[in-house]
């Protein structure tokens, strides 16, 4: 470490306290559910605290570090409870999400962005305010739309289509911003090479718009990975429970299975976060160039 | 561009769809409320004979030999009774069975079988029902049951013993044959409300001459005018004289059915007292009129023509609307504005079909759910009347002037005065706090770790970025149950800590301002992040030669800071804000999850409340109006930030 360094590292110090405080804070409740995880039970005091218990045992009850290290709770949510089958719902539906999701925003994005039809700006004002609409309001309606009229109550197809069609604003308004960037000459000279209009959307826009369409993926994906109160009133069948809804099954109401919780929010949250890392550079700058500054 | 090339054909196209939409409409609710019509009927013959089967049995006192003659007598006389069974509820026998499969070693009397459990459940059920209305003293629960299957009408009904102070001592069962419907649709009525105002068009365009020289020469603008008044005229007449021809033919459908029922009764009294002379016991006289009763078994006030005034109103009501529709539709067709949407659909086709599967799950599952919630929030639906047509449970504004009109916010007690959290305003209220309180930990927090970890050479700050930025990643219902369990007040390891440095554990969810610490904490948590990550993009977009120049010119770090970095940051960090405003009022899963509104509901955010209103207590209209106020609320935050930081011009 040269001199220089070293000088502004003292001179930082104040600050990297500041924020390790807060690296703390984040990652404390995260260290503590990996701690019960991993200690094979099914409580939350993962440390047996004597009657009258001192400073020390306290300050081990709250250190995130199990007794010892068990993985009966990875072992037994997937063996003896249905959460392998949960997860496997909520997979399948939050990839038809991705899918649905991006074709239905990909081609919107396009009209919105390349052509100026009667209709534009209503179309893209009314999905801002979509945004407003309370989910409640539209809870007891969709319920009667999906499981009443179309018979698609504990199916995958009803949350695949409400997933798809909640995430559409976001992504409508993301993906128009970026169409916007990508210069029109280009789909014009390939209209003068022969190309047709399809072709142009599939072979030229598309590609281009590679970022701005992981990221339309991303934000379906998570949508369908994550909901969680659309998915709890629609989904009657305990077979048919995706993973949130399952979840929170196991430390809801009276029922305290915590070691199980743990275990599963860790086996659930693994794909979103290593993906949220993987694109959350096109998120950001979908958040702040397409659907924040319009 | 010649738009018009020829006004009467477009008038008598729209007059022709209009007139198909209204008249279809109408012919299918005629045709319906016939059905109908014929289905109560149905139900009050079958209603009928049960309660004169068991006045019959009630005579022959459950006695196995006379009520098997009588049970014989009655299916005789009756050919559209095909099954008749008796019950007597004490012995749990079957008195008398007309059952194809009750007959050789299953021939009644006989005690009744396990497979026979439903038959005996029904008619405890009824008595249940005779008992509980009887000390009741009103009318709860029906007495006699009608149930429509494929093809046949089930009735049931109690046997009540004279002798016993009327106790329920058996049970009648009777399957009665539908008749095939008699109704059809009225076809001729429907051809002639069509062909009637299209022929009465044709010779009105034809004969007066219109001078034809006019429209060619000049454009005349009263004549489109007139022909579009007249063929308006025309096609308002024809429906309502279809919608009054209707309702009319319904009532008179309804008077014949009374006065057959009139004669039938008669008659009914007739044969049953025939039948009682021939079993030897026609000691006392029979009242027909006691047979026609509803399903309480009192006395059926109101006649066929009463129950009809109903069916006529939606018709009506039916009529009235498509209507409407339909002058809709003739004036949309006849003043050329489909032609010239036509225009604008083909000339932007490209356009209109990339953008059409969005538009549509959009329609149908957002745009139209929130319409009909909205259109819910007028009426008291609630989970006893959600196949009520909605006209039927409309109130109105009453669901609003009831939330809104809430002002007792404070009450009076014993213990002096107790807010009452259930109260809209207390709601409102918490969640504004709820909202700011959010918000502002966010952005303080989000920016203060942005402007450390872009200072410049910051040591190990993609590490810091990487494990700071963890909470958006996690799904946020997670979060909220892992922060639930660390305020857990026995193994939580909040109360763990404050155990350490001395303190007594705290019951987070026992008092509201716990309680909305702990919520706070978890909401802090997940997100400052974003603001976070949204303005360290906006800082790293400042150019580095304001800073320069604002050292050459003396300017101290608090003055950069105010004068430049904050101005800079606003273009990113406003737009985020707005967002996170309305991601925070609506916040559902911390505040359902975490604290789920205790204690006493005080912790409840709006969309919390009406989720809890429309899935606890059931009161989906209710619930919608709240949802509406919510909507109401963000709406106009929406567009008043819209006017003051101009977020979406330009698009």
């Amino acid at each position: 470490m040269d001199n220089g360094t070293r000088r502004r590292w003292l001179r930082h110090l104040p600050l990297h306290l500041v924020v390790l405080l807060f690296v703390v804070i984040t990652l404390y409740p995260i260290l503590w559910v990996v701690t019960i995880a991993l200690s094979g039970q099914q409580s939350l005091a993962y440390v047996d605290l004597p009657a009258d218990p001192t400073i020390f045992d306290r300050l081990r009850a709250i250190t995130p570090w199990p007794n010892e290290i068990s993985f009966e709770n990875f072992r037994s949510v997937w063996a003896d409870q249905p959460f392998g089958r949960w997860v496997l719902n909520s997979a399948v539906v939050a990839g038809a999400t991705t899918i649905l999701g991006v074709f239905l925003a990909s081609t919107a994005g396009y009209a919105f962005s390349r052509f100026r039809f009667p209709g534009r700006r209503a179309g893209l004002m009314s999905f801002l305010v979509s945004q407003m609409f309370p989910g409640v309001l539209m809870l007891v309606p969709l319920y009667i739309i999906l499981v009443q009229w179309l018979g698609l109550g504990s199916t995958w197809i009803g949350l695949v289509l409400v997933y798809a069609t909640i995430a559409i604003p976001f992504c409508v308004w993301m993906l128009k911003g970026y169409f916007d960037t990508i210069p029109k000459e280009l789909e014009e000279s390939a209209l003068i090479d022969g190309a047709s209009a399809a072709q142009v959307f599939l072979r030229i826009v598309l590609p281009l718009a590679k970022p701005a369409i992981a990221v339309t993926a991303l934000f379906s994906f998570m949508t369908g990975w994550n909901e969680f109160i659309l998915a709890a009133t629609f989904m009657d069948e305990e077979i048919m429970y995706t993973a949130p809804v399952g979840l929170r099954f196991f430390v809801g109401g009276y029922s305290q299975q915590w070691g199980y919780f743990a275990a599963g929010s860790l086996i659930v949250s693994l794909p979103v976060v290593a993906l949220f890392y993987f694109l959350q550079k096109y998120l950001i700058s979908g958040l702040t160039a397409g659907a924040v500054k319009g | 561009m010649s738009r018009n090339p020829n006004p009467s054909r477009r008038v008598g196209t729209g007059l022709v769809l209009a007139l198909l939409l209204a008249v279809g409409a109408g012919t299918w609710g005629l045709a319906r409320a016939r059905l109908q019509q014929d289905r109560q009927r149905e139900a009050r013959d079958a209603v009928i004979l049960a309660a004169e089967l068991a006045e019959l049995v009630g005579r022959a006192d459950l006695e196995p030999v006379a009520v098997y003659s009588v049970v014989q007598l009655f299916a005789e006389l009756h050919p559209r009774v095909a099954v008749v069974r008796v019950i007597d509820l004490g012995a749990k026998r079957l008195v008398a069975s007309t059952a194809v499969a009750d007959t050789g070693d299953k021939t009644a009397p006989r005690r009744l079988g396990l497979d026979e459990k439903e038959l005996y459940d029904l008619g405890q059920e009824l008595r249940a029902a005779v008992e509980t209305n009887r000390r009741e003293g009103r009318s709860w629960k029906p007495e006699i049951t009608v149930t429509r299957r494929a093809g046949r009408f089930d009735a049931a009904a109690p046997v009540e013993n004279a002798e016993r102070d009327g106790a329920v001592v058996g049970t009648v069962l009777l399957e009665i044959v539908a008749e095939p419907a008699a109704a059809g649709a009225p076809w001729l009525a429907a051809l002639l409300a069509l062909a009637v105002p299209m022929v009465l068009f044709v010779l009105l365009t034809r004969w007066p001459r219109w001078p034809r020289q006019h429209r060619r020469h000049r454009r005349s603008p009263e004549r489109p005018v007139l022909m579009v008044t007249a063929a308006g005229t025309l096609l308002v007449l024809a429906v309502a004289v279809f919608g009054l021809w209707a309702i009319g033919s319904l009532e008179t459908g309804a008077r014949r059915a009374d006065e057959e029922l009139a004669a039938r009764l008669a008659d009914e009294a007739e044969r049953s007292e025939r039948l009682l002379v021939s079993l030897g016991a026609a000691d006392s006289e029979l009242d027909p009129r006691r047979w026609d009763v509803d399903e309480y078994r009192r006395p059926r006030e109101v006649g066929a023509a009463a129950q009809t005034e109903v069916l006529g109103r939606r018709l009506g009501r039916l009529v009235t609307w498509c209507g409407g529709l339909a002058l809709a539709l003739y004036l949309f067709v006849a003043l050329g504005s489909a032609t010239r949407t036509g225009h604008a659909l083909s000339h932007h086709r490209r356009a209109y079909a990339y953008a059409l599967p969005a538009m549509i799950s959009m329609l149908v599952l957002v745009y139209f759910p929130f319409f009909y919630g909205i259109v819910l929030s007028f009426t008291n639906a609630n989970i006893y009347n959600t196949d009520q047509p909605l006209t039927e449970i409309w109130v109105g504004l009453d669901n609003f002037g009831e939330i809104l009109g809430d002002f007792d916010l404070v009450e009076q007690t014993a213990e002096g005065p107790v807010i009452d959290y259930t109260s809209f305003y207390w709601t409102l209220g918490f969640t504004v706090i709820w909202t700011v309180a959010n918000v502002s930990i966010g952005v303080s927090v989000g920016l203060l770790l942005a402007l450390i970890l872009h200072r410049k050479g910051f040591a190990l700050k993609p590490i810091y970025r990487v494990i700071l930025i963890l909470p958006w990643a996690m799904p946020n219902y997670i979060t909220a149950l892992i922060w639930r369990g660390m305020f857990h007040s026995q193994f939580g390891v909040v109360n763990q800590a404050i155990q350490i440095l001395g303190g007594s554990p705290v019951s987070w969810f026992d008092s509201p301002g716990t309680a909305f610490v702990t919520v706070l904490a978890t909401n802090g948590w997940l997100s400052f992040p974003f603001m976070m990550v949204i303005s360290l993009g906006a800082l790293q977009s400042i150019p580095a030669d304001l800073y320069e120049a604002a050292r050459v010119d003396g300017a101290s770090g608090w003055q950069q800071l105010r004068s430049i970095t904050l101005p800079s940051l606003k273009p990113a960090l406003v737009p985020a804000v707005i967002l996170s405003v309305i991601w925070t009022f609506n916040m559902f899963n911390i505040i359902y999850l975490v604290s789920a509104g205790q204690p006493a509901g005080s912790t409840e955010i709006l969309i919390t409340d009406a989720y809890k209103i429309a899935f606890e207590q059931y009161r989906y209209g209710y619930a919608a109006a709240y949802s509406t106020v919510i909507f109401l609320i963000l709406f106009g935050y929406g567009v008043w930030q819209n006017r003051v930081t101009r977020a979406t011009e330009g698009i």
